[in-house]
């Protein structure tokens, strides 16, 4: 029931929708109780022939009526009732989307897509069904229910209707009983299906290992003992579910056998009709689903609170970097100061970055080298104010980062990621992601500095070809050039890429830095990256080690100090020679 | 991927009548559960007419003899009873036929699953496969289960009201007939509008799904770019346009669904008064009758209404059986045998002019041959792409090829049965997947036959039982999912275990060393030439360090094998493999 509650501010919100449709559904639980009562008088009438082509003609109206209402009643509770539950999915949904859009990266490492899926789909579903079909439910089971016996107990006999009840309790306990044996052995099944969903897949990761060793058939063995045991937890709900309705028929076939019984006693003192017997009967039919639904309603709600539980914890999850209460509303331009004492990631123990001092001036460009895990990525995601907590400053321009609106830094910044996500999309739009309303000129000449163009125009579709998941696959390497072409349609006057040339050749690496010198004259561009090749150009170069810049300066300068960076670089100069397939086949 | 939302009815029967085949092997239980779903119509049927007789010849003319009621009484209890004993059995059999039809088809997709070849593999996510074996066939369950069964009760139960109805009455029972023709016009509406508006409404739904996902996947680059307002407006639109859908789901239901059911069921109740209404003008009526009638009525819309609900579950039904069907009739299967008794003996290899690719436009391998002498070790190096893992892939049949041929002890793979080349060739994988379970079964694997000695024996052989008998639980110690709690170089020990334990008389070594922890390398590489001895080896090698003495080093660019010889050779040559050589120790000229 506390769910109910929960929900009033919709209740409150959709009032006219749910008034009108529980109206109408109260209404019906009336209406229809007149056609079991006409049906009795027309009987008795036939009985004692007192019936008219006048009466039956009454009675029939009577009847057609009563249809057309309850017809017209019925497709609108059901538009009221379902359509606001269909609505509350809707704004539940927009409320979730929006709080995603607004949540930390950190937000992202501490959940999987999967689950915050579940909650988007699977949880909204269950809350929608409280709203539509619990509501309709519980208030539905209690009116027609109610009604029903009221009109059984006033209108034609009190003493049948207690009669005839008395089996109905019956019902009440039996079922809830079957629904606590199902309970168990319907998680048992439930265990038993994902045991089987778990087998599956890691047969077909193992699937070489498997091959490998000629296990198949062994394999598909195993597999049919775990689904013979999915058979067994399954017959094993089936003989409990299969229970419920004979359990409801024989009841209620009790419940007629004593009200027939009753009432033939009743009619034969005097105090009852044959059509009151008929209507009484065919109330007692009416009470069937009263009862049926007050077992479903238990379940619906109980799902229905713990899913909106999770949706609220999930929506109650604060904006954790948020702009200052007087940020400063202007773009970030000029020199970078980096300043860092001390930082660690949320969660982790060790620091991930310690001592890193370095100053950028405006229209240079800094190259970050350094193994995986070296703190690279850590500089570029403070840079970016994706992290905070900690200790020292960062200066863009004249003011700490932390100073400005989190959206205008966010102008400044064009931000290349290492895994190159496009989106289903056109390529036209995966590239003027920033501005849908680009000019085709402009993001073709965009694509030549990042020089994808001559392979866009390669797919049949040109800059319409669709990419993405769902759309053609492209290389890595085409990949990261359509993700640096994103990042410099914002024209940045930081541009930042994150290893992102680590899947073009050589030659296209040097191309694009070539171009992107030319068209980036005065703005600062920060490369990190494995191959050195990609930042030798670089004013400086910092070289990364657990957390802190073991060495520091220009090309020229890093390669006379003789150190890593030196180390390094002989070392790619070989690599590449290899690849290349060395000597021998350049005969 | 092939993701129809909708079919044509003529597909539709198709992917029905397929599904009703896997009824066939239970031929008897769908007669026995049918049967008594007879009876229960029978019983649903008798039940009303005793109490009609009970009221006309009792309460309406007043007259009450103890013996007659009470013959009436005992037997309308004892059809009660009857009914409700033999309904429950009719229920569970149902369903007890709905899982063995969905484990057979699980079963079936498994088994289809292994014949499959690696290319299929390589293109499909798992997790669709997994799909498919699982939830798909969980769908389906739901038309074997509920769809079938009240489908065919309401045909029993409408076939046993009108018989009865044509017994007590004839005439009224021909007016009745009206109501069918209403009830399938009905239901043929239902499904012609609502196939339409269902479609639309999966397919928003998936879109909206889609939408959702990517958003929060991509929400790093949807914030750096600020296009969060974009984002949430186009969800927003997305959002609008499934919820109009759905309403226009909702208001469909509401139209065509149980209100028009109710609707006809009053015109029948209409019909019923009416026709007794106006016979009674003449002559007396009997009461019993018109109450049997009525209640008959009830009994009849019950199972209506039920199939009515039943329509959107059926839907589903069809489209994930499509899906299994479509995994059921790929032909990407694994490369076939032709051979039957030929046995390797000797473990010589020979690679003559192969050629493969496996796009079939670009070649990964072309024009390959070499010879690997029995007993003796070839080392496959060269860098990523160069076709080393293609060479094994075909060695171990994981992919067909076309060109050349690959002979073992003179005699094409081709013609040897698939279960003499899994025992005689053992493959050790880069990455060791341990398997859920135990350290001994996973060493054992599903070969119920090789007794505890021969598994410790085969740990001691590669020097695992070392870390094994240091485990608290020791050859019973519980390994997780993909073995996460043990270190690489413990998997790999486990991983050669398990080969050493089918005495392979070819070992196949895929960059067996490639991902292991310092710690463990020198216990790995003693293993390793342990297991060599006696062996034709095939092995490509991460690190040059480890195959110094292969009798032969073949170095591959391109699908090439571009040099060839022993370790002092090539090294005399200066070429590529020199060059990787000085690359790897950390020497620079």
């Amino acid at each position: 029931m506390k769910v109910f509650f929960k929900l009033n501010w919709f209740f409150k919100l959709r009032k006219k929708e749910y008034v009108i449709g529980l109206t109408m559904l109260a209404l019906v639980a009336i209406l229809n109780l007149i056609p079991p009562k006409v049906i009795g008088y027309v009987i008795d009438e036939m009985g004692s022939g007192e019936l008219s082509p006048r009466s039956l003609a009454k009675w029939i109206g009577i009847i057609v009526a009563v249809a057309i209402l309850i017809y017209i009643m019925r497709y609108y509770w059901r538009r009221m009732i379902f359509g606001s539950s269909n609505y509350l999915a809707k704004i539940l949904r927009q409320k979730l989307f929006r709080h995603f859009t607004n949540m930390s990266p950190s937000f992202y490492q501490q959940r999987r897509v999967g689950d915050l899926m579940a909650h988007a789909t699977n949880d909204i579903a269950a809350v929608q069904q409280t709203a539509g079909g619990g509501v309709l439910t519980l208030f539905d089971s209690v009116t027609t229910g109610g009604f029903v016996i009221l009109a059984m107990a006033f209108t034609i006999d009190w003493r049948l209707t207690l009669i005839a009840l008395i089996p109905m309790p019956l019902m009440a306990v039996s079922t809830s009983y079957y629904g606590k044996l199902l309970h168990s052995r319907f998680r048992e099944a439930q265990a038993a299906f994902s045991d089987l969903n778990d087998k599956t897949q890691e047969s077909i990761s193992g699937i070489k290992v498997i091959k490998t060793f000629g296990q198949q058939e062994e394999d598909t063995a195993d597999f049919t003992r775990l689904s013979n045991d999915v058979v067994d937890k399954n017959m094993k709900v089936a003989r409990i579910d299969s229970l419920f309705d004979p359990t409801i028929s024989l009841v209620i076939g009790l419940s007629f056998m004593l009200s027939l019984g009753f009432g033939a006693k009743f009619i034969y003192e005097d105090t009852m009709t044959i059509g009151d017997l008929v209507a009484f009967n065919t109330y007692l039919g009416l009470l069937v689903w009263p009862m049926l639904a007050f077992g479903m309603l238990f379940n619906i709600m109980e799902r229905g609170s713990a899913s909106y539980y999770r949706i609220e914890q999930l929506l109650s999850v604060p904006v954790e970097i948020d702009d200052m209460v007087d940020a400063l509303d202007v773009k970030p331009n000029g020199d970078i100061l980096f300043d860092i004492q001390q930082f660690k990631f949320p969660g982790d123990q060790a620091n991930a970055l310690h001592n890193v001092h370095f100053m950028l001036k405006r229209g240079e460009t800094l190259g970050i080298v350094g193994k995986t895990g070296s703190g690279k990525t850590a500089i570029l995601k403070l840079l970016l104010r994706e992290f905070e907590g900690y200790t020292g400053e960062i200066k863009f321009g004249s003011h700490s980062i932390a100073q400005y609106k989190k959206q205008r830094l966010r102008e400044s910044i064009g931000y290349v990621p290492q895994d190159h996500f496009l989106f289903s999309a056109s390529i036209f739009e995966n590239i003027a992601f920033n501005n849908p309303n680009e000019k085709m000129e402009q993001v073709e000449r965009i694509a030549r500095i990042a020089h994808i163009h001559e392979d866009i125009l390669r797919f049949s579709e040109g800059y319409e070809t669709v990419v993405g998941e769902r759309g053609v696959s492209l290389s890595g390497g085409q990949k990261q050039r359509i993700s640096i072409a994103r990042a410099l349609m914002l024209n940045p006057e930081l541009l930042i890429l994150d290893d992102s040339l680590s899947a073009v050749d050589a030659k296209t690496e040097e191309a694009i830095l070539k171009s992107l010198k030319e068209a980036r004259e005065d703005a600062t561009t920060i490369i990190t990256s494995h191959r050195l090749s990609a930042i030798e150009h670089a004013h400086l170069i910092i070289v990364m080690h657990e957390g802190t810049i073991v060495e520091k300066g220009s090309h020229n300068e890093l390669m006379s100090l003789r150190g890593k960076y030196f180390e390094m670089y002989q070392l790619q100069q070989l690599e590449r020679l290899v690849e290349k397939g060395g000597e021998v086949n350049e005969k | 991927m092939k993701n129809k939302l909708a079919f044509s009815s003529k597909e539709q029967t198709q992917i029905l009548f397929r599904l009703l085949s896997y009824l066939k092997p239970h031929k008897k239980a769908v007669v026995l559960a049918l049967s008594l779903l007879m009876l229960t119509v029978i019983g649903d049927v008798l039940g009303p007419y005793l109490i009609g007789i009970f009221l006309d010849d009792h309460v309406a003319k007043n007259q009450f003899e103890l013996e007659p009621i009470i013959f009436l009484a005992v037997s309308y209890f004892v059809i009660q009873i009857l009914n409700v004993v033999i309904s429950y059995i009719q229920l569970v059999k149902f369903q007890e036929i709905a899982l063995k039809v969905i484990q057979q088809l699980r079963i079936d997709v498994f088994s289809k699953i292994h014949r499959l070849g690696m290319k299929y593999f390589d293109e499909t996510p798992s997790g669709s496969i997994v799909s498919r074996a699982t939830n798909d066939t969980e769908a389906i369950k739901e038309l074997f289960v509920s769809v079938l069964s009240s489908f065919v009760q309401a045909a029993f139960l409408i076939v046993g009201v009108y018989i009865a109805m044509f017994i007590l009455n004839p005439l009224l029972a021909l007016y009745a007939l009206v109501l069918l023709p209403l009830i399938f016009l009905v239901i043929y509406l239902y499904r012609k509008y609502s196939s339409v508006i269902f479609m639309t409404m999966r397919e928003k739904l998936s879109q909206l799904n889609a939408r959702l996902a990517e958003s929060l996947s991509g929400m790093g680059i949807i914030q750096t770019f600020r296009q969060e307002q974009r984002f949430s407006d186009e969800f927003d639109k997305i959002n609008e346009e499934h919820y109009d859908a759905m309403m226009n789901n909702i208001k469909l239901n509401s139209l065509l669904l149980r209100p028009v059911i109710d609707l006809i069921f009053f015109l029948a109740i209409i019909i019923i008064l009416t026709y007794f209404g106006i016979t009674s003008f003449d002559t007396a009526i009997e009461i019993g009758v018109v109450y049997v009638f009525i209640t008959y009525i009830n009994r009849f819309f019950e199972p209506i209404n039920n199939v009515m609900e039943r329509l959107a579950f059926y839907q589903q039904a069809i489209v994930a059986a499509s899906r299994v069907f479509d995994l059921l009739d790929d032909d990407v299967v694994e490369p076939g045998q032709q051979g039957h008794d030929l046995t390797i003996t000797d473990g010589f290899i020979e690679f003559k002019n192969v050629t493969f690719s496996y796009d079939g436009k670009t070649d990964i391998l072309k024009n390959i041959s070499f010879t690997v002498k029995p007993g003796e070790t070839v080392a496959l190096v060269g860098h990523t792409g160069s076709g080393k893992s293609s060479i094994i892939n075909l060695l171990m049949r994981f992919y067909e090829f076309k060109e050349g041929d690959i002979l073992i002890d003179g005699n094409s793979i081709k013609s040897y049965p698939k279960k003499e080349l899994r025992s005689k060739l053992g493959l050790v994988l880069q990455d060791p997947f341990l398997f859920y379970g135990t350290i001994a079964s996973n060493i054992r694997l599903l070969n119920p036959d090789m007794t505890n000695e021969h598994v410790m024996e085969a740990a001691k052989f590669v020097q695992a039982d070392k870390f094994i008998e240091q485990l608290p639980g020791q050859y019973e110690q519980k390994v997780s999912e993909r073995g996460s709690t043990f270190s690489s170089g413990q998997r790999q020990l486990v991983a050669f275990a398990r080969t050493i334990a089918t005495n392979p008389k070819i070992l196949v070594l895929d960059e067996a060393t490639a991902s292991i922890d310092t710690e463990t390398e020198a216990a790995i590489q003693t293993s390793l030439e342990k297991m060599r001895k006696g062996r034709t080896t095939i092995a490509i090698a991460h690190r040059l360090s480890t195959i110094q003495d292969a009798e032969q080093i073949l170095v591959l660019h391109q699908g090439e094998i571009i040099e060839r010889g022993t370790h002092q050779e090539l090294l005399a040559k200066k070429g590529l493999y020199h060059k990787m050589y000085l690359l790897q120790n950390g020497i620079v000229e």
